[in-house]
């Protein structure tokens, strides 16, 4: 409690140049930091106490997204050669309570659940789902539609109801919206 | 090394009394000639002590025989059957008949057991007045935790609840699901009917041979085939009952172990009555060849590899075969019971849960944990630092602090006795400082502090604080309570570990490490001691036939408890 209040007495980290749509909910106290660029797309959710950071590389992030409470989105160190162009998100990915994602790109309508760890160079295809307090290695490419669940175990996911989820997370990016109050001004 | 936590060991008396648990008509076994019991020390290491010692949260005691009862020493019976899931009563003519499944809608997940859900395939209505409208299906199970969806093995249903019999109805392709119930009423017909429904199926196929029974039907099939055979070998049972009902009598189970066992559990009568009975050798009568992996099987591994076979864990659950992972089906929720337990001697009810299953509330729970003193085991000088998963160092004498607390309204004398030395193969020297004390009463805990205010019965308790505070260090003294309280107190046991290592020349060795001088084995580095506790008390007679005059007379009844117990103190370093 008492180091958050101290931070607040500092003056101003240098804000991170961001580009942010004009229909982005963000909360007051998210944390954006870093040197690089952050690109935040329209009807994307990022909830109190999420810490984006360009410090090494910049994040892209696409529309529709839920970025939820304690969750790391960005690289916490000096990216190899190919991991130049950062973190992508495509649309429709939802990152839950405290998880860590350094991946290189997270295809559309992915789930990262609660303190999973996603590694830095990750590719992970689209509609997969990385299951709570699950690890993704460094460097792995996870092919479309996997569900990663239990202690690592993997399956492909073949319910076919994937734009019924993406459907539900437009929804519930509408109810967020009422929730949170966003300050939009504030990371511009 | 993972720290040790040490451990009491109850063994329960029942495993001494083996005769009273034979069952009828077998032979005594003979008597033990060897040696008296008073003079046989129990070995916590042989194979037997396995079955016979519990943690003491897992006894129970009998106010009538006054005497332990461990699992083995009573009966249990089922008070209700229920299901986890839904928490649904179900009644015990349900379970004879539609077996030990949820029949509503709970089901777990084929692929990772967790529970799963009815959800809609279709988007859930938008626009105005959208929460007042209901949601239509169809409807597909869902598991939350590996996305598994019903729809990936093709079941969508058609209404959200009633799942059982919406799924058994799928799988037996329209057919309703084969009752056993019916196929007891008249098994003959229902078998010939249930035949050429399937070679119908089978697009008239007259080989028999390539008839494939879905499950259901199979069991119906075979269950009514047995049940004919029973019938026609034995017109009358072993007990009188005649075929139907005597599928589940003692003779007719004490039947079906001989034949399997070539051993006979019934008495030669009968046996000589009983005809042969022959196994079921067609689909009519249930009889399946199993099938061996064909190519087509072979063909499909090496096309969808290895991922789409199920893992053994994943058959296991199954009703069914099942190879791939495309072949599971949900798997409907095992019901569970409650069950109430009688002593088997005097039966007695020891433990009675409330039938209700929303409550885990118990009527009569007799838990041995009330009856008899628990022992606690401590360390006398706390590990250091050098040695912080507190190994025993071997031949550094040791000691503990053994505490025994008295759970009853009575005061208690208690003994002990160990063997000086431990029994296996490499036996460590025990001494017991103190083995006989008196434990207080439980009484109420504002007793004593009311008793301290005054300052009379505190007595004792302040001279021991004083003297530790004069003598600066407390020494344990043979023959002397190391601490006491309330109602409990602690002793002091020294054990002096031995070396874990088999030297030296043989004829120092001893009798056991002589015999056998192979590598340490799996935890015999533990130092468990054997303690035989002795519990005597005095208590009111609760003789109810005595009446109003002995109650007013308070008949003092002496009481006497003797158990064996195992003490696990600690590991022994290995140098
Ligand atoms: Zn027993
Ligand atoms: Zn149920
Ligand atoms: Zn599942
Ligand atoms: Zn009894």
């Amino acid at each position: 409690m008492s180091s958050s209040k101290r931070a607040s007495t500092m003056p101003a980290a240098p804000k991170p140049p961001t580009s942010l749509s004009s229909t982005l909910v963000i909360a007051d106290n998210a944390a954006l930091t870093g040197t690089h660029l952050i690109t935040l797309g329209s009807n994307t959710v990022v909830h109190p106490r999420t810490k984006l950071s360009s410090a090494f590389a910049p994040i892209k992030i696409g529309s529709s997204c839920i970025i939820s409470e304690r969750s790391a989105i960005g690289l916490q160190s000096a990216p190899a050669e190919d991991e130049k162009d950062g973190v992508v998100f495509e649309n429709g990915v939802i990152v839950e309570v405290g998880a860590v994602v350094e991946a290189k790109r997270i295809g559309e309508g992915s789930v990262i659940e609660v303190n999973a760890k996603i590694g830095k160079g990750v590719v992970i295809g689209k509609h997969c789902k990385i299951g709570s307090m699950c690890e993704v290695a460094d460097g792995e490419v996870i092919p479309d539609f996997t569900v990663i669940y239990s202690n690592g175990l993997r399956r492909i996911d073949a319910s076919g109801i994937e734009n019924l989820k993406l459907k539900m997370v437009g929804r519930q990016v509408d109810v967020l919206r009422k929730l949170i109050p966003t300050n939009l001004a504030k990371f511009q | 090394m993972a720290s040790f936590t040490p451990y009491t060991y109850f063994q329960c008396p029942c495993t001494d009394t083996l005769i009273a648990s034979l069952p009828f008509g077998a032979e005594a076994p003979p008597p033990e000639s060897e040696n008296d019991e008073d003079e046989r020390t129990f070995d916590p290491r042989a194979p037997r002590a396995n079955y016979s010692l519990y943690p003491l949260e897992h006894l129970l005691y009998c106010e009538d025989c006054h005497q332990i009862r461990c699992p083995r020493c009573v009966l249990d019976e089922i008070v209700t059957w229920y299901c986890p899931n839904c928490l649904f009563e179900v009644p015990s003519s349900t379970v004879k008949s539609e077996g030990n499944r949820c029949t509503r809608s709970c089901f777990q997940c084929p692929i990772c057991i967790s529970p799963l859900s009815v959800s809609s395939v279709e988007a859930p209505p938008e626009g105005l007045g959208a929460e007042y409208t209901s949601q239509s299906g169809p409807y597909v199970l869902n598991c939350s935790f590996c996305n598994w969806s019903s729809k990936e093995i093709g079941i969508v249903l058609e209404k959200p609840n009633s799942v059982f019999q919406q799924l058994s109805k799928i799988r037996n392709k329209g057919q309703p699901a084969a009752n056993a119930k019916e196929a007891r009423k008249d098994s003959v017909a229902r078998t010939l009917d249930i035949s050429t429904q399937v070679i119908m199926e089978e697009g008239g196929d007259e080989d028999a041979e390539e008839v494939v029974l879905n499950p259901e039907t199979q069991f119906a099939n075979l269950k009514s085939f047995y049940l004919t055979q029973l019938a026609e070998t034995s017109p009358t049972g072993a007990l009188g009952f005649t075929g139907d009902y005597g599928y589940g009598s003692p003779g007719a189970l004490s039947r079906i172990m001989g034949l399997y066992t070539g051993v006979s559990f019934s008495d030669k009568k009968s046996k000589s009555k009983t005809g042969t009975m022959r196994e079921a050798c067609d689909a009519l009568e249930g009889f399946q060849a199993s099938r061996p992996s064909s190519e087509k099987a072979i063909s499909r591994l090496r096309k969808e590899g290895w991922h789409s076979t199920a893992s053994a864990e994943q058959m296991a659950e199954q009703t069914h075969d099942a190879q791939f992972v495309s072949e599971l089906w949900p798997v409907a929720n095992m019901l569970r019971m409650k069950r109430s337990k009688r002593c088997k001697t005097c039966r007695h009810i020891l433990s009675k849960p409330e039938s209700k299953i929303s409550t885990t509330k118990f009527r009569i729970r007799l838990v041995a944990l009330n009856y008899i003193p628990s022992i606690s085991i401590k360390p006398l000088q706390p590990p250091s630092s050098s040695n912080p998963a507190g190994l025993l160092t071997p031949l550094n004498p040791t000691q503990f602090v053994l505490t025994f607390k008295n759970p009853l309204f009575d005061g208690v004398k208690v003994s002990i006795a160990t063997p000086a030395s431990t029994p296996g193969r490499f036996s460590s020297r025990v001494t017991v400082l103190c083995p006989q004390f008196e434990v207080g009463a439980n009484t109420d805990v504002w007793d004593e502090a009311l008793r301290e205010e005054g300052g009379r019965g505190g007595d004792r308790e302040k001279r021991r604080t004083k003297a530790e505070a004069s003598e600066g260090q407390h020494q344990a003294e043979a023959g002397k309570v190391w601490e006491r309280g309330r109602n409990w107190v602690s002793v002091v046991v020294e054990v002096v570990p031995t070396s874990l290592r088999i030297e030296g020349p043989a004829f120092l060795r001893s009798e056991a490490q002589q015999k056998d001088d192979g590598p340490l084995r799996e935890d015999e580095d533990v130092l468990e001691i054997p303690v035989f506790v002795r519990v005597e008390w005095e208590t009111v007679a609760q003789d109810e036939s005595a009446g109003l005059a002995a109650k007013e007379k308070e008949v003092k009844e002496k009481r006497e408890l003797a158990y064996w117990c195992v003490l696990g103190i600690g590991r022994i370093a290995q140098t």
